[in-house]
């Protein structure tokens, strides 16, 4: 296992190499520059030329490409590693590394609430297939995947935030409190809106998963010895069931990155999606990069770990 | 619904097979031409027929293509003249759903967001088809290094944080140009079809019709485009049609976001819910409508791409 992890980790590196060069190359060769939001006539022009050559963007591309490559990978040493921020000077490190655990925490809470809410759903619809009660959930369902998440975040806001003011506009805490029930109190309509689309996945994989595993021979013998229903459902079937339900993790971690940085510019939660947007709108280059060098790591290393889960709850899967 | 008598290979395999042996027994031949010979396209049709809501997924996508041709272009520039005297005018008959903020017609400016919407999906979702075949009809033919290159490069673009990305290139490159905005999320988009199209190709190889091609002669870009492209296309074709309803999801949520299509250019389903927030208080039903017309096209594309899935797959020949 742990050979395997390492070689992952290898294969990983030129993955992240080309992340960085398609990267680098569309920040470079966008149209517009940082500097023009300084740019009127009563600048004078050669300032800008100054700050053209304080950040670094008057050399030649591979020089600039280089000089910022060899520094990323410096990160766990160097304050500096990923440069300033060209919005406020601060280090791009501490700027990122700060909005990391909100992210998650988003990311995790709506993970969990798929889980919780997803699997039983699939249960209960593969066990009475073709029931009401499958028919209903497939329904709902069928509509929670075709609601996009961030119109769906936006109905949230307006009728639970704006309308009947239960929750929370946005931001991550009220002004000067900080403890765990107001920022549980902020998190319920974002981590709903990004919840529910994956819900509505999980659940369909699920009762098909499920409904594969109720057709095995395992199924039958162990009624036939006479176990309990319950027993054979979630002792036998939904083990089994839940095996191919890991690999959606991997395929989740992506998508609910994407509905990170719509739904964190909805609710102005502080994580790296609201970070995104503000970086690319202020042409912060250090900061694009480095987000996007993240959101690659971060979707490399849910893959990896999807697949590391797999072999751990599957005694037939040998790396 | 399956099992009452519809299957329709069945009976043709066993009704071909026994006039097979009684042609070769008896020497009738003529009787052989009698027999009505499905193509394979009249089968797939048979099949999408019975898939009751996939007809209604065609008929939905249809009416809404209708919608989003006909009505932008019986009106005109109806969809961004403002009628000043008509703000936050309530449903009228030449209004069913209202005016907005600066007078404009909510209905015309809808069906107009549809069509940029839908203009966006097909248009985003051909880009994909055309990178997507041809890289991955070049790995699957080809093989070997070929092969391992492009698909490294897949792994990469599959490693991308997407939507940052798509987010970067429009902003970058022309904010709330349509253009940008298709392009942006074809260059991205287009990872599942190069790899359905490149297992195909991997399985096709080896085929023997494809083998014959080549013992007659033929040259590789003759057997890659005519003999086996037709042949890898059923996957293809699915993708594409799912694809439509995630590309049109993107757009929305770019001009929401204020990167895809800008108010002042064009009506966008997205730049409209945009527009809706800051009025939801006086007119909170505007973020209601561009949703549903969102969710709308979304559903019929993903139904009519699992009612394809079935009738394309020729598996399901046999199975029913």
């Amino acid at each position: 296992m742990a050979t395997y992890i390492l070689r992952r980790l290898i294969q990983a590196i030129p993955i992240l190499i080309g992340i960085s060069v398609i990267a680098f190359l569309i920040v470079h060769f966008a149209p517009g520059s940082p500097v023009d939001k300084f740019r009127s006539g009563r600048v004078n022009p050669a300032l800008l030329e100054q700050l053209m050559v304080l950040y670094g963007l008057d050399k030649p591309l591979p020089e600039q490409f280089a000089s910022w490559f060899t520094a990323f990978w410096q990160f766990p040493f160097r304050e500096d590693a990923w440069g300033y921020s060209f919005r406020d000077g601060r280090p791009v490190t501490s700027v990122i590394f700060e909005r990391i655990p909100n992210t998650l925490q988003l990311m995790g809470s709506a993970l969990l609430v798929t889980t919780i809410i997803s699997i039983p759903l699939g249960v209960l619809a593969a066990v009475k297939q073709y029931s009401l009660a499958d028919k209903v959930i497939s329904l709902l369902a069928t509509i929670g995947y075709a609601m996009p998440s961030f119109w769906l975040g936006l109905m949230l806001l307006f009728i639970f935030g704006v309308t009947l003011k239960l929750f929370p506009l946005y931001g991550r805490h009220t002004l000067g409190e900080d403890d765990l029930p107001d920022l549980l109190w902020h998190m319920v309509l974002p981590v709903t809106s990004l919840a529910i689309q994956q819900v509505a996945g999980w659940s369909r994989y699920m009762r098909s998963s499920m409904l594969e595993v109720l057709h095995q021979d395992y199924m039958r013998t162990a009624k036939a010895k006479g176990l309990a229903s319950s027993r054979v459902i979630f002792k036998h079937g939904l083990r089994n069931a839940l095996i191919p339900i890991i690999t959606l993790l991997g395929l989740t971690i992506p998508s609910l990155l994407a509905g990170a940085a719509i739904t964190e510019t909805i609710f102005s939660w502080p994580g790296l999606g609201f970070l995104a947007v503000q970086a690319v709108v202020g042409y912060d280059y250090p900061v694009v990069l480095a987000v996007v060098m993240i959101g690659g790591a971060m979707v490399i290393l849910g893959n990896l770990l999807a697949d590391v889960l797999y072999g751990l709850v599957d005694p037939r899967i040998k790396y | 619904m399956a099992e009452t008598g519809l299957s329709p290979l069945a009976p043709e395999l066993s009704e071909a097979g026994r006039l097979s042996a009684t042609r070769e027994a008896a020497g009738q031949v003529d009787e052989v031409d009698l027999i009505p010979v499905r193509t394979y396209w009249q089968l797939v049709r048979t099949r999408f027929v019975r898939h009751r809501l996939a007809v209604v997924a065609l008929v939905t996508m249809a009416a809404l293509v209708g919608l989003a041709i006909v009505i932008p272009t019986l009106t005109g520039d109806l969809y961004f003249k403002p009628d000043l005297t008509k703000i936050h005018g309530g449903p009228s008959l030449e209004a069913p759903l209202g005016y907005s903020n600066i007078g404009q017609n909510i209905f015309i400016r809808l069906m107009r967001a549809l069509q940029t919407s839908l203009q966006v999906g097909f248009a985003a979702v051909l880009i994909i088809a055309v990178i997507g075949v041809t890289l991955g009809s070049i790995a699957g033919f080809f093989g070997s290094w070929v092969d391992n290159l492009i698909m490294r490069f897949v792994d990469v673009v599959l490693s991308l944080p997407t939507f940052f990305l798509i987010i970067m290139l429009v902003a970058f490159f022309g904010q709330g140009n349509k253009f940008v905005v298709i392009f942006a999320i074809g260059l991205t988009g287009w990872t599942l079809a190069c790899r359905l199209v490149r297992a195909e190709f991997l399985r096709l190889r080896e085929a023997d019709f494809v083998q014959a091609a080549r013992a007659l002669g033929a040259s590789s870009y003759r057997i890659a485009s005519r003999h086996m492209l037709p042949a890898a296309l059923a996957p293809i074709i699915v993708a594409a049609t799912l694809g439509i309803a995630d590309a049109v999801v993107v757009e929305a949520a770019l001009s929401f976001l204020g990167f895809g299509i800008s108010i002042t250019s064009d009506a966008s389903l997205g730049n409209m819910l945009n527009n809706a927030q800051s009025y939801f208080l006086r007119d909170p039903i505007l973020i209601v409508y561009p949703g549903v017309v969102l969710i709308l096209v979304v559903l019929a594309a993903s139904f009519l791409g699992d009612g394809l899935r079935d009738a394309l797959d020729p598996r399901q020949l046999i199975k029913r």
